[in-house]
């Protein structure tokens, strides 16, 4: 157990029950995440992004999914083993998560204040009094206007962008360690998504936290994240610092996925992309996940997947590739 | 909220107004004439112009029915043909019977039935479930008058814990209650299984939504998250159903009285279809009526004060 990271995932499978089978949704996702820190996790819809971090809060639906095998160390403490109960005490208090769609994360029926003051309630030793100050205060610093006013407001009340700022505000409130950021930007208007982003940004440094920001926009890994880790049919393909990643992408699908974002400093007439799409996860390719779509294919592609190992002389920039990965690899099997 | 109730007010009295109407000119449109109806082929024309007079049928269709109208507002509904009592009076001395049983059966079937509509989304697909499942389809498709049948059988013949004919003294509350009990069970038992259904039908839907999940992300306690959050999200429609089948409840309560032997409303209309009391059938016709206006208006407010969104737009 390396005790250097704030969080660490070994080995983790989660798979889902389809018509009695069950297949895997992400598999053997090996990542770590440091203090203060900024992890962005790139993909394409249903590459196992969200599935990671629910599976890493322990909030997958059971049935049908269940968490096959893996350990997610946090300071030592493999949460996977925990009871319940004592994970229940770290969700929402040492490790919180903000959803994608803002308009149905939260309850209707209860005031946007109650919602934010509830995590305070149920992990901190404070009057209900004391509570509503605080939530009063995070709602002030998450920039909603006159926050005292707004804190008996129902959530149908608020805009797309105040709803995420609640959102935030909830996931806060307890000062978490560890934030896990599912897409809370893919729902809202372009000029909204850079203020929370910065938003988010700002709090985050403030609080001395550290993240894991999901997401399928490139853009946004560039300006936030200090690393990156690109999924693919349920596995990490590739993860690197983001200078290395955007500047040497070794994965085919990283360089295919960089291509397709849209450029206007150069002069290109036609938008590229990424033939095909993702296989569903009960038809998961028997070897490398990306083969099917990828130029490079050699005949080992098809019969066995590679592993992801870290690029000689940078350990810190590891690929699960044949051709881009370690050769050597290609040698030791036959 | 004040302005909120005295909105959903003032909408009902329209609706109140339409059904008077209706139940106004259902009993001009029938074919024939009333009097020779209710004296017969027989009857001579001096009793028939009495008669007519008597009711009011000699005067225009307009005046009988502003007299109808402003009748209804001043609390008279006419007398009885049969007896010549008045018929508000009649209704007013059995209502409160009809009102114990509704109340009591609606009752049953909310301190039943919600319990058990929460037990079975949870473990849904699971031998309780299953089980259930199954009462509440008995529940649901057991005629009103066989259950009763039975009840009286094994309750009241057989144990001898409850009277065969449940009149029960109005002013005595523990032999009204007593009276009760059996006869709001066996209209209580469908209600408990309409509620059960509606609860698990609306609790599964809402065990899916997004912010449960945020619910459970935040560390709140399992039965929090179940009660505070799933619950009161999943009352919404369950009100409606209750809301709706208060009105079922009104009808099989006529089946019930009947078999209980208990004063109510569902006796004295059956009365009044067995004796051509005209009168009295339109009387009970606007009661009727009433008591369903009075019950959308008791649930429409219940939406407002369950769901915020309802109170503000």
């Amino acid at each position: 157990m390396n005790q250097e990271h704030l969080l660490e995932v070994r080995n983790l499978t989660t798979a889902f029950r389809i018509q009695g089978n069950l297949f895997p949704a992400v598999r053997g996702i090996d990542l770590h995440l440091d203090r203060n820190e900024t992890l962005a996790l790139v993909g394409e819809s249903g590459c196992g992004k969200s599935i990671t971090a629910l599976s890493i809060m322990r909030l997958i639906p059971q049935p049908p999914g269940e968490i096959v095998s893996g350990e997610v160390f946090m300071k030592g403490i493999d949460l996977l083993t925990l009871p319940e109960e004592r994970m229940r005490k770290i969700r929402g208090n040492k490790m919180a998560m903000i959803f994608q769609e803002p308009m149905t994360s939260l309850n209707p029926v209860l005031t946007v204040g109650f919602q934010i003051m509830e995590a305070l309630i149920y992990h901190q030793d404070v009057t209900n009094v004391k509570a509503k100050e605080l939530a009063i205060e995070i709602m002030n610093q998450v920039k909603i206007p006159s926050a005292s006013r707004r804190f008996k407001d129902y959530p149908h009340q608020f805009s797309g962008g105040q709803r995420q700022r609640v959102m935030i505000a909830m996931a806060l409130a307890c000062r978490p360690e560890i934030i896990l950021a599912d897409e809370p930007t893919t729902a809202l208007d372009v000029t909204i998504q850079a203020q929370i982003l910065y938003l988010l940004a700002e709090l985050k440094r403030e609080y001395s936290m550290a993240m894991i920001f999901i997401t399928h926009n490139l853009g946004i890994v560039a300006s936030i994240a200090d690393r990156v880790a690109v999924m693919y049919g349920g596995e990490i393909v590739e993860v690197a610092p983001v200078g290395d990643l955007f500047e040497k992408p070794r994965h085919p699908y990283t360089e295919m996925l960089l291509r397709a974002v849209p450029r206007v400093d150069l002069n290109i007439e036609k938008l590229s992309y990424i033939p095909g799409q993702v296989p569903s996860i009960d038809r998961m390719p028997p070897g490398c996940h990306y083969a099917p779509r990828c130029d490079l294919r050699m005949e080992l592609c098809d019969r066995q997947d590679a592993d992801l190992v870290p690029l000689p002389g940078e350990p810190a920039h590891r690929v699960r590739c044949w051709i881009r990965g370690d050769s050597r690899e290609i040698q030791d099997k036959p | 909220m004040i302005k909120f109730v005295l909105n959903r007010f003032l909408l009902s009295i329209p609706t109140l107004l339409a059904i008077l109407t209706i139940v106004f000119l259902i009993a001009r449109v029938i074919p024939g004439d009333p009097a020779s109806v209710i004296l017969g082929d027989s009857a001579s024309q001096e009793a028939l112009e009495n008669l007519r007079h008597r009711l009011g049928l000699d005067q225009s269709l307009i005046q009988q029915y502003i007299q109808f109208i402003t009748g209804v507002f001043r609390g008279n509904l006419g007398d009885s043909l049969v007896s010549g009592t008045s018929v508000m009076r009649e209704v007013l001395n059995v209502l409160p019977y009809t009102i114990d049983l509704t109340i009591a059966g609606v009752l049953i079937g909310i301190v039943f039935g919600v319990p058990l509509g929460i037990l079975t989304a949870l473990y849904r697909n699971s031998f309780l479930d299953f089980i259930a499942r199954i009462l509440s389809l008995i529940g649901l498709s057991f005629p009103a008058f066989y259950s009763a049948i039975l009840l009286i059988i094994v309750f009241s013949l057989q144990l001898g814990w409850f009277p065969v004919i449940s009149s029960g003294n109005l002013l005595d509350p523990v032999q009204r209650l007593h009276h009760l009990i059996l006869p709001a069970c066996n209209l209580g038992l469908i209600m408990v299984a309409y509620v059960t259904r509606a609860t698990r039908s609306s609790m599964l839907d809402v065990l899916r939504e997004d912010y449960m999940r945020t619910a459970k992300a935040k560390g709140i306690p399992g039965m929090v998250i179940l009660f505070r959050h799933a619950l009161r999200n999943a009352l919404i429609p369950i009100i409606t159903v209750i809301g709706l089948y208060i009105g079922v409840l009104v009808g099989n309560s006529v089946l019930t009285e009947i078999v209980f032997n208990r004063p109510g409303l569902g006796k004295l209309i059956i009365g009044a279809l067995n004796q051509r009391d005209y009168t009295m059938l339109q009387g009970l016709m606007v009661v009727y009526s009433i008591i369903i206006v009075i019950t959308n208006l008791i649930t429409d407010l219940t939406y407002g004060f369950s769901d915020p969104r309802v109170k503000y737009s």
